[in-house]
């Protein structure tokens, strides 16, 4: 039951800097990417690649970071001058793209098999046990620090230009912002932070595979941000780790409703996401925790 | 050196306490239902298939608590969805390794969710039994936790190919989705009809289009006299309705699994009419197959059901063989309800239980196949089913 | 050669026709409501189970198959969206884009709730191809390219010349200048929705001929029908049946070139080079 309890955190930990990662996107600057799985695809391919190559792990951690920018780049160079709804389809697209990429190419990603046997760092040093535990601090600390990252950006002179963008990107550029330069920065940031999650989640797992970024987890990722608050980089972390523990209560809750087949049971556990995320965004969509958008400072 | 009085009795306490506590141990496990679980694709690619596994499970649970159990104790299934998804996969099988403490998880169907959750269940001791066909599965470092009843796909690969050389192709041609499976398949094949003088070509198709008019073109420029296909049902029936309409006349080959009862049920029968179909399969007659498809009560269940059914039989018999409902427990003993040599050939789980309690060694027979495992998890040799859609009926037509 | 781009371009257009009436659908919604409604393939799923119903169940034949699929599928696009999505709408697009997408899996699993996983055929007749000249076309799928046409026609007549439609494009246009004159966009979204919808349940029947139907069946081809919407210009109906026929075209012809297996690339790559250099699309936007 620990080891369940610890292994439910650590992919909480995940989605929680997922979310994090798209909150900065969508609550920062605006930017709907509904490609989120294939920045976490990439982060978690390339890491997984390298150290199989011989790389360490921090060295993988920061190829599936630089790798997320590369993908974040190549995305915006062809849609910024895009409207949002524009990019959520393009993004879409690209998820799909990168999916196939990781299905076809068996020489790079060895294909439907996908990679096993990926590194799990101190893993035969501290035990089985240990490891988790291990793993546990690193991913809670990983997303803690993008949290303080995050917070800290949103209260700098940046963070309010970047708000500024996404309210109202004609007054920003009135203003003299250069609001193309600001939608690529956070994109990119933004892919750099999913890359990191997927790495995270590859050592973790051990195993990588096309099958593992279904559009599904895009939209729990929607679900996790939407019930934390838009905007809010605490309520994203917040909600990364509500929403997995809602998955795993809603699977075991499922298993206590009488006279229903398996198949029907599954469907009541999809109903009740689906039913939750348009709860949320009916009753509470600022999120349990609204943004704050603080005065700029008075200047002398 | 002398031996204490003392030291020894303190030696002898010492050995009594661990005793008393494994003891306790036990008994606390032993307590309530013995867990099983069931992680099959409800949703998603799988969902075609799932929802009979999960049939062919109970049933088999439903026939042993019926008869009282095992070791003085009722089975309890747990079933969860995969979401043929592998991190949904993973975390469905934590609930089941760490929650419900299941002893053994039935029945994974992905390659990719298989090959995520193997390590769970090798770290944590609990048994695995699997109908993912990747070869890549049971080369895991699995210590023996994992058994699959899918032919790996070598076999298969060659089985094709004297099939479609046996119905005169000289020219064979793949049409398959991506699957882990593809290349491996592709070899066996083409080794086999170039031994025979033969030629082989293949395409790689995108299994979620509505249609694959230019892909069939392509296939027809080859002009070849045997097809091969090597997809699941929903892409099947695509590429067969387009077949069809092509007027492709050679031969078309396809795997049980795919060309089954639910798509003959859901085209006009002129479209998959002659096809024929390979699976693995017990002998002729097999007392099994037929005790399954008369339990289960589904016309031609497909094959990814019939082994489901033949895994949960081992599982309750390692159970029962073993005196022990654990993981280790089953893993040390599939093999002796499996393959004893010189067992008595029983067919499920009931008379197997029987066999037991009379002390009698046995060899599971199984409705898949005769289910002899490798060390490695593998069927050791399987017979095929060969079997073709006339008039509208799925006919065997040689068990080889 | 010249045969083999002249048969790719033949299954192009048969494949794009495929396409066009669900994004026809999808562009309908977006063109008033102003969101993308990724419940489209729920919708188009639903079309095709009800019509599934009245041919098997019923024993009907194709109009009324395509009929049921219409009348089940906007109905329940707008009782949906009336319940889900139409509260969400204060809090801009891209919320109710992303409660869409929420609605749709509550859909998928409403379907597969009370059909199951099983896959699901039509009791119609299937006919073989045709030969002309060096080029093989089928009769059904050239029945599927007259139906996108006729339902062009008739959503255009409808657009143009009735008074609801008249309405339509004035909200497109403009809402708070239709307010003025006194038309009320609750209504017209109503029946944008309803319109919308059922086109896609139309579109979930015309791919049910040619596939076999389950829960999945709108979501497999979602893609495509965004990127056909999007290359053809997000709003417009002609846009969407031209860009519908292009990424069928496109997906076909590149076929002689790109491994089969990254078909649904092409859509994308398609349209990132659209975007890049027409960034309205094909027909440009709203030009309902």
């Amino acid at each position: 039951m620990l080891s369940y309890a610890i292994a439910t955190l650590v992919s909480g930990g995940v989605y929680a800097i997922l979310a994090l990662s798209l909150n900065l996107a969508w609550g920062g600057a605006g930017m709907v990417n509904l490609g989120l799985g294939g920045f976490f695809a990439i982060g978690a391919y390339a890491s997984a690649i390298a150290t199989g190559a011989g790389a360490p792990f921090a060295a993988g951690l920061a190829i599936a970071v630089v790798a997320g920018v590369l993908a974040g780049l190549v995305v915006t160079f062809a849609t910024l001058r895009l409207r949002d709804d524009y990019l959520a389809i393009v993004t879409l697209g690209f998820g799909e793209v990168i999916r196939l990429v990781a299905l076809n190419e068996r020489w790079l990603t060895n294909g439907a098999d996908g990679l096993s046997g990926i590194r799990a760092p101190l893993k035969p040093e501290l035990g089985l046990f240990g490891f988790n535990l291990f793993y546990l601090g690193l991913t809670t600390l990983a997303a803690l620090v993008i949290l303080l990252g995050l917070q800290r950006l949103d209260r700098s002179p940046y963070g309010r230009a970047l708000r500024a963008v996404r309210e109202d990107p004609e007054l920003a550029r009135f203003a003299g912002k250069n609001v193309l330069r600001f939608k690529f920065e956070a994109f990119a940031l933004s892919a750099a932070i999913a890359g990191l999650a997927g790495a995270l989640y590859a050592h973790f797992q051990s195993y990588v595979s096309p099958d593992l970024f279904a559009p599904l987890i895009t939209i729990y990722i929607f679900l996790a941000v939407t019930a934390g608050g838009v905007g809010r980089p605490l309520g994203a972390l917040v909600g990364g780790y509500a929403v997995m523990a809602f998955l795993e209560a809603a699977r075991m809750a499922v298993g206590y409703l009488p006279g229903l087949e398996p198949v029907q049971l599954a469907s009541v556990q999809g109903m009740l996401t689906g039913l939750a995320l348009l709860l949320i965004l009916r009753l509470r969509p600022q999120g349990m925790l609204p943004e704050r958008i603080r005065p700029a400072p008075a200047t002398p | 050196m002398m031996r204490t009085p003392i030291s020894r009795r303190s030696t002898l306490l010492g050995t009594l306490a661990v005793g008393a506590t494994a003891l306790a141990r036990q008994a606390i496990a032993q307590e309530g239902p013995i867990r099983l679980g069931a992680l099959v694709p409800l949703t998603g690619a799988g969902g075609p298939y799932g929802p009979n596994m999960a049939k062919a499970a109970k049933l088999v649970v439903d026939q042993v608590n019926a008869a009282g159990g095992i070791l003085g104790r009722k089975l309890e299934l747990t079933v969860v969805d995969d979401q043929s998804n592998p991190d949904a996969g993973v975390r469905a099988a934590r609930q089941l390794i760490e929650v419900n403490k299941v002893a053994a998880i039935i029945g994974t169907w992905a390659s990719s969710v298989t090959t995520a959750v193997a390590p769970l269940c090798w770290e944590s001791k609990t048994f695995l039994t699997t109908t993912s066909g990747a070869d890549s599965i049971t080369l895991l470092p699995h210590d023996g936790y994992l058994i699959r009843t899918q032919p790996n796909t070598m076999l298969q690969g060659q089985k094709f190919g004297q099939f479609a050389l046996e119905k005169g192709g000289k020219k064979v041609f793949f049409l398959s989705p991506q699957t882990p499976f593809f290349q491996s398949e592709m070899d066996a094949i083409t080794k086999v009809v170039k031994a025979a003088g033969g030629d082989t070509a293949s395409l790689v198709y995108d299994d979620q289009k509505p249609s694959y008019r230019s892909e069939i073109d392509t296939m027809l420029r080859y002009a070849p006299d045997a097809l091969i296909l090597g997809g699941y049902t929903p892409d099947t029936i695509v590429v067969l309705k387009d077949l069809f309409r092509a007027g492709f006349k050679g031969a078309k080959i396809g795997f049980g699994y795919a060309i089954n009862q639910k798509l003959l049920d859901s085209v006009p029968a002129s479209v998959a009419e002659g096809c024929y179909t390979l699976a693995p399969s017990p002998a002729e007659g097999s007392a099994a197959y037929t005790g399954l498809v008369k339990a289960i009560g589904i016309a031609n269940p497909d094959p990814y059901t019939i082994q489901v059914y033949d895994q949960t039989n081992l599982v309750v018999l390692a159970m029962a063989q073993g005196g022990e409902a654990t993981g280790t427990g089953i893993r040390n003993n599939v093999r002796k309800v499996s393959q004893a040599p010189g067992g008595a050939v029983v067919v499920n789980a009931l008379d197997g239980l029987k066999a037991i309690a009379a002390k009698q060694a046995i060899a599971y027979d199984g409705a898949s196949g005769p289910c002899k495992f490798t060390d490695r998890g593998d069927i050791q040799d399987s017979k095929f089913r060969y079997e073709q859609v006339q008039g509208g009926k799925i006919t065997l037509l040689k068990i080889d | 050669m010249l045969a083999e781009i002249a048969q790719a371009l033949a299954n192009g257009l048969l494949s794009g026709a495929l396409i066009a009436v669900p994004a026809i659908g999808f562009t309908t919604i977006f063109a008033v409501l102003r969101f993308p409604d990724f419940a489209v393939a729920s919708y188009a799923t639903v079309g095709a189970f009800a019509g599934w119903w009245v041919n098997v169940r019923l024993g009907m034949g194709v109009v009324p198959i395509l009929i049921a699929a219409f009348i089940v599928a906007g109905l329940v696009g707008l009782v949906a969206e009336h319940i889900a999505l139409r509260p969400l709408r204060g809090y801009g697009a891209l919320t109710v884009a992303i409660g869409s997408i929420a609605l749709n899996l509550v859909l998928e699993n409403l379907i597969r709730f009370i059909f199951g996983n099983d896959l699901h055929g039509y009791d119609l007749p299937l006919e073989q191809d045709l030969n002309v000249g060096p080029i093989r076309v089928g009769p059904q799928q050239i029945q599927n390219l007259g139906l996108a046409a006729a339902v062009l026609v008739l959503v255009f007549l409808f657009l143009r010349y009735s008074r609801f439609g008249r309405a339509m494009r004035a909200v497109a246009d403009n809402a708070d200048l239709s307010r003025l004159k006194g038309i009320d966009p609750g209504r017209i979204a109503g029946l944008a929705v309803l319109l919308g919808a059922g086109l896609a349940g139309v579109g979930g029947v015309l791919l049910g001929f040619d596939t076999s139907i389950d829960p999945l069946t709108g979501y497999r081809v979602v893609l495509a029908v965004f990127a056909a919407a999007v290359l053809g210009g997000l709003g417009s109906i002609p846009g969407a049946v031209a860009g519908a026929l292009a990424l069928g075209v496109a997906e076909e012809l590149a076929l002689l070139v790109v491994p089969a297996t990254y078909r649904s690339a092409i859509g994308f790559a398609a349209i990132l080079l659209m975007l890049t250099f027409r960034p309205r699309g094909l027909l440009g936007e709203r030009s309902v």
